[in-house]
């Protein structure tokens, strides 16, 4: 919060300076209604997903684990290696594209609803409430000296954050070290130095973002905040107070017919800015801060249905629609965006479902061309690597095509690769000089799985020969 | 820089070199195996990452303050209530 003052006595005449005034705590109050009710079934739905995912398991292992070290991701049933990077890549556009599609739509949704940041907070605020009250009691708890009350209620809030906090460090470090023995380790004070410290470092981050920071981390880390107006249009659904049938705002008795005392249905009495996790009044129209939660509209709702009146005086509502023009959620943006992002994820959905978890490497022996073995023919080396990405072990056959009279000579036909193994060897292929035309010709390499299972790759390599003497 | 919060001047250092700290980490370790790297230290892999993970936001904290530093005008300026 910023004052202004003037400052005195400079030559060139009065100077605005603004002085920069200490946060005041924002305490938001509580409100309840449809809004209030999505919300909270956003963050018990989030939290419980994020707390119970990790010790879920899936075939004797964790379900979901991002073991680093190995650098290989477990997501139900599936492997992904750094190779399938790309569906990584895919799973950003996506990302970005459902970022523009939902906010060109109705704003900040992300925000107001399912970021980490809001349903983490509200569950350190309904911890509070719990704790210290309501509104005013906190307010007037906070105003008093200290107290053996207030440190006892103080201390408690802190405590049960601080184990909350450490929970959910616990749970962050759970999805990348496997959590069952992680939380005994952790429970015996057992932990590796450096999951000890990611467990408290995570802790300490939710404990500050979630307990102190709050509305800071969207006013001042949030580039959403910066960028969301690049975004939005005027058929974009935004939360807007509606000052056409609100103003001239004022108290007037219930009974009374505002319009006779040439008022609108504003009487005033600010609940909207106490109930704003933000602090801002959303009757001065649509500000950065504003996260998109909606409970102001929830609380004038209420107000509104106490006093008789419509509802609706704060609402989603579009600009267009505020300026009396007609207006439009389905237009062509809306529709374009949701059509590429449909069509990204079904290509990754389809990508990732016909993922062959095999993979195929042959590289030419670049030490010498080729060589002449005693029988006259002529000779290529080709180191293989075979990566079976699958959950269990197959054996594998491997081929040679499109290169006449070409064979193949392994040191061990028998190719056996277990899940999640890589096999490196060595491999010749021989071929009679007089059936090459060229100094190189191309040949391919089939790998297929010989056990049964419908998995198959070939890789394209190069032969290289004598120049032909014809 | 008065009218701007110690907050968010803070944030502003430390949050965008953190998030710059993540991708360095996740392209530096990519490039290059931990193990082969650090061969002689006796580092836990995960203690590899972690120590990659600060020495970056560490750089990008102390260039985003120089920044900040190189922002500020160049004149003195008019301070308040100073006599000239």
């Amino acid at each position: 919060m910023a004052m202004t003052s003037k400052s005195d006595s400079t030559a060139s005449g009065d100077i605005e300076q603004s002085l920069y005034a200490k946060r005041k705590k924002i305490y938001p109050r509580e409100v309840h209604g449809l809004f209030a009710w999505m919300r909270a079934s956003g963050v018990f739905i989030l939290l419980g997903l994020y707390y119970i995912l990790p010790w879920l398991q899936w075939d004797e292992r964790q379900m979901v684990l991002f073991d680093l070290p190995a650098r290989k991701f477990y997501i139900f049933g599936m492997v992904f290696w750094p190779q399938d990077f790309f569906y990584l890549m895919l799973l950003l556009v996506a990302a970005a594209l459902s970022l523009f599609f939902f906010t060109a739509l109705a704003g900040r949704l992300w925000c107001g609803y399912a970021c980490p940041q809001t349903v983490w907070t509200e569950a350190f605020l309904w911890i509070e409430r719990k704790i210290e009250g309501n509104r005013p009691q906190q307010m007037k708890l906070d105003k008093q000296s200290l107290s053996w009350r207030k440190f006892r209620l103080k201390a408690s809030k802190h405590f049960i954050w601080i184990v909350f906090s450490l929970y959910t460090g616990l749970t962050f470090v759970g999805y990348f070290s496997p959590i069952r023995e992680l939380s005994v380790n952790f429970l015996q004070l057992q932990t590796g130095p450096w999951e000890t410290f990611w467990i408290l470092f995570y802790g300490l981050a939710t404990y500050g973002n979630a307990g102190w920071l709050r509305e800071q981390v969207c006013t001042y880390m949030c580039p959403y905040a910066r960028f969301q107006s690049a975004m939005i249009d005027k058929d974009t659904l935004i939360i807007s107070y509606d000052p056409a049938r609100g103003e001239p705002r004022g108290s007037r008795k219930k009974s009374a017919d505002p319009r006779q005392q040439g008022l609108g249905d504003c009487i005033d009495c600010t609940i909207c800015v106490q109930v704003c996790p933000t602090g801002i009044d959303i009757r001065d129209g649509l500000q950065y801060q504003c996260i998109g939660c909606a409970a102001c509209i929830d609380a004038c709702d209420g107000v509104m249905e106490q006093m008789g009146y419509a509802k609706g005086l704060i609402s989603y509502t579009t600009e267009n629609n505020l300026e009396g023009r007609p207006t439009r959620l389905l237009r062509p943006r809306i529709v374009i965006y949701a059509t590429i992002l449909f069509a990204v994820l079904a290509g990754t959905a389809y990508s990732i479902y016909s993922r062959v978890p095999l993979v195929l490497d042959v590289v030419r022996d670049r030490s010498s061309l080729f060589r002449e073995t005693d029988e006259g023919l002529i000779e290529n080396v080709y180191q293989v690597k075979i990566v079976n990405m699958d959950q269990r072990a197959h054996r594998y056959n491997l081929s040679v095509e499109g290169l006449e009279g070409a064979s193949l000579l392994l040191d061990d036909a028998r190719i056996e690769v277990d899940s999640g193994e890589v096999l490196e060897m060595p491999v010749r292929v021989r071929v009679d000089p007089e059936l090459l035309q060229n100094r190189s010709a191309t040949l391919h390499f089939r790998l297929s799985a010989n056990d049964g299972a419908d998995l198959q790759r070939i890789e394209e390599a190069r032969f290289i020969g004598p120049a032909p003497t014809r | 820089m008065n009218e701007i919060p110690v907050i968010q001047r803070v944030i502003a250092i430390l949050w965008p070199s953190f998030i710059t700290a993540g991708i360095a980490t996740v392209l530096f370790t990519t490039a290059f195996d931990p193990e082969v790297i650090f061969v002689d230290y006796d580092v836990s892999r995960l203690g590899v990452y972690s120590i990659t993970f600060f020495v970056f936001w560490l750089l990008g904290a102390v260039t985003a303050m120089t920044t900040c530093f190189f922002l500020r005008p160049c004149s003195a300026g008019k301070r308040q209530g100073s006599d000239d």
